[in-house]
């Protein structure tokens, strides 16, 4: 347990107050916002120089899978009946919307560090800001995606209304969601490259455990409640809600809006502390 | 003269695991697991605005360890290093983005550097000339010889004008015109007063570029001073070494490598 116990119980002598590591983090993704944009940018043109497509397979592979999807969950199993009067097809596709960010950014925000940290261990900005300019690289199709959709939904009955002024806030939400998770795995991953294993594990688990694909309305209480620790629950139906169901969720759903930002703030502090202790030493596990 | 690198008691400790599994048991539990070997035993030295200081020593005694503390790439296990300045490492591996330009790539590191936008722009144009790559400048990196990715590494670290640059034989794979007019910048560095740190095999390299030497053998410093005095001490050792049989080369290096596991910090 020493790992953890030097973790988590910063010695007297180098006079770290708990909260310090949460605020210099916080600090650093501020200070360095233009660079981390900057290298977002650059990150997805390193991706999509090899494909003679390029930037196109951003929001090709998004619709094939999109559509096989619909066609197994929506068209073979459901009959396209639609859900709480929502076309499957949107509901689908507000949840893969989600998902479509960060499977990815988590997925490659795991591997940001160590795949890295040897041409950036001079550099001038801090190792947090590495698995943030993976996340923004990964948030800028987003994007795109996310017009799209407001765009399709427009024109085939789900019009923008009043309610749509909650996305930036499920969006911001996300956001810290996928940084608080990438920053906790890439540190971890970095120190045992296992920890990568899992992340590719749990994602593979994840979309069917969140309510994408699948209408979780007839199960069970307990299981559904269960279903909501994940705080992916929050932000799919957080989406949704802004999209279609005509009802300000994050107010409606205080309660568990306390419980996301409550394990948001925890997972991000412990990340902190975690990240803030090993930075200097990343590089001697490569 | 003012001092510019001053490198105190630098030790740097590396474990040796058999398997990974004792890796996993390091880390949890709070015996120590795996075989201690320490690069660097500990080094001191300091170094004078304007010297220029190579470093000799026969294969694995510290020699890219310590420039890559100097550089801060790698923090040392024990001891201190202070740089006035800013520091530049130039090394084969060049840490280049192969899948972008050339072009990209001097933008990218010169952010990642921490110059702003409108710096970029006007560096831009002095390394794309500096590194002379012709038309391969906007093609991707990965296209390019080891050559050319030493050049173009070569020519961000110098153009981006650093205090204290370290050259890890990277001269070693450019051809004769690139190597001379690498020397000429460092010349120019030279009577600017910078400090240059000089990692070479190339003997003759040495001699005609550098004025001090510092001979590292097996982590801790064999002897440093001016390069006159230094070098043919060296080259001494070197024919020696090689005199040996390979019974006799085998016990040196076996002699060294205890010497490393068995170094304690605290002690010194």
């Amino acid at each position: 347990m020493k790992f953890f116990l030097t973790v988590l119980l910063p010695n007297a002598s180098d006079g770290m107050v708990p909260m310090k590591a949460l605020i210099t983090v916080i600090k650093e993704q501020i200070d360095h916002f233009y660079l981390i944009q900057r290298l977002a940018m650059y990150e997805i043109k390193s991706i999509n120089n090899n494909n003679y497509l390029g930037l196109a397979w951003e929001l090709l592979n998004p619709a094939i899978q999109l559509s096989i999807y619909w066609f197994v969950f929506g068209y073979a199993i459901r009959r396209d009946e639609p859900v709480e009067g929502v076309p499957f097809f949107h509901w689908l596709f507000a949840g893969m919307l989600v998902w479509f960010f960060v499977q990815p950014a988590l997925l490659h925000g795991s591997k940001s560090i160590y795949t890295r940290i040897k041409m950036i261990a001079k550099m001038s900005f801090p190792t947090s800001a590495i698995p943030s300019f993976v996340m923004f690289s990964k948030l800028y199709p987003h994007f795109i995606l996310l017009a799209i959709a407001i765009i399709i939904f427009q024109f085939t009955g789900s019009p923008i209304s009043i309610y749509y002024l909650q996305l930036p806030y499920f969006l911001f939400a996300t956001v810290v969601l996928v940084f608080t998770i990438n920053l906790i795995t890439s540190t971890l991953a970095t120190i045992i490259r296992d920890v990568q294993m899992i992340v590719q594990a749990v994602l593979r688990m994840l979309i069917y455990v969140s309510p994408i694909l699948w209408v979780s309305f007839s199960l069970p209480d307990f299981v559904q409640t269960i279903m909501r620790i994940n705080p992916l629950y929050y932000l799919i139906e957080g989406y949704r809600a802004a999209f279609f169901n005509h009802n300000w969720y994050f107010i409606e759903h205080w309660d568990y809006t306390i419980y996301f930002w409550s394990l948001m703030f925890v997972l991000l502090w412990l990340g902190s502390i975690l990240h803030v202790k090993f930075r200097n030493q990343l590089i001697d596990f490569l | 003269m003012e001092k510019s690198v001053i490198v105190k008691d630098v030790a740097k400790r590396y474990k040796l695991y058999s398997k990974q599994s004792e890796k996993m048991l390091d880390l949890i539990l709070p015996k120590s697991f795996g075989e201690e070997f320490f690069a660097l035993r500990g080094v001191s030295f300091e170094a004078l605005k304007g010297d220029v200081i190579g470093f000799i020593g026969v294969n694995g005694s510290g020699k890219s360890t310590l420039s890559n503390i100097i550089a801060g790439i790698v923090p040392p296990t024990f001891g201190g290093v202070e740089v006035k300045g800013q520091s530049a490492l130039i090394a084969v591996q060049s840490g280049l983005n192969n899948n972008l330009s050339g072009r990209e790539n001097i933008e990218l590191k010169c952010l990642m550097l921490g110059f702003t936008k409108e710096q970029v722009k006007t560096l831009e144009p002095e390394i794309i000339d500096f590194a002379d790559l012709g038309k391969f400048i906007d093609q991707p990196v990965k296209s390019y010889s080891s050559g050319m990715k030493s050049r173009l590494g070569f020519a961000i670290s110098v153009t981006i004008d650093p205090d204290v640059l370290i050259i890890d034989e990277a001269l070693s794979v450019g051809d004769k015109a690139f190597a001379a007019k690498c020397l000429d910048k460092m010349n120019e560095f030279k009577k600017q007063g910078k400090t240059i740190f000089f990692v070479s095999h190339s003997v003759g390299q040495m001699k005609e570029f550098c004025e001090k030497a510092l001979w590292l053998e097996f982590g801790k410093v064999k002897e440093f001073g001016k390069i006159e005095d230094v070098m043919p001490k060296y080259e001494a050792f070197l024919k020696e070494y090689k005199a040996m049989s390979k019974k006799e080369q085998k016990a040196f290096r076996q002699k060294g490598a205890d010497l490393q596991s068995a170094y304690d910090p605290t002690k010194n």
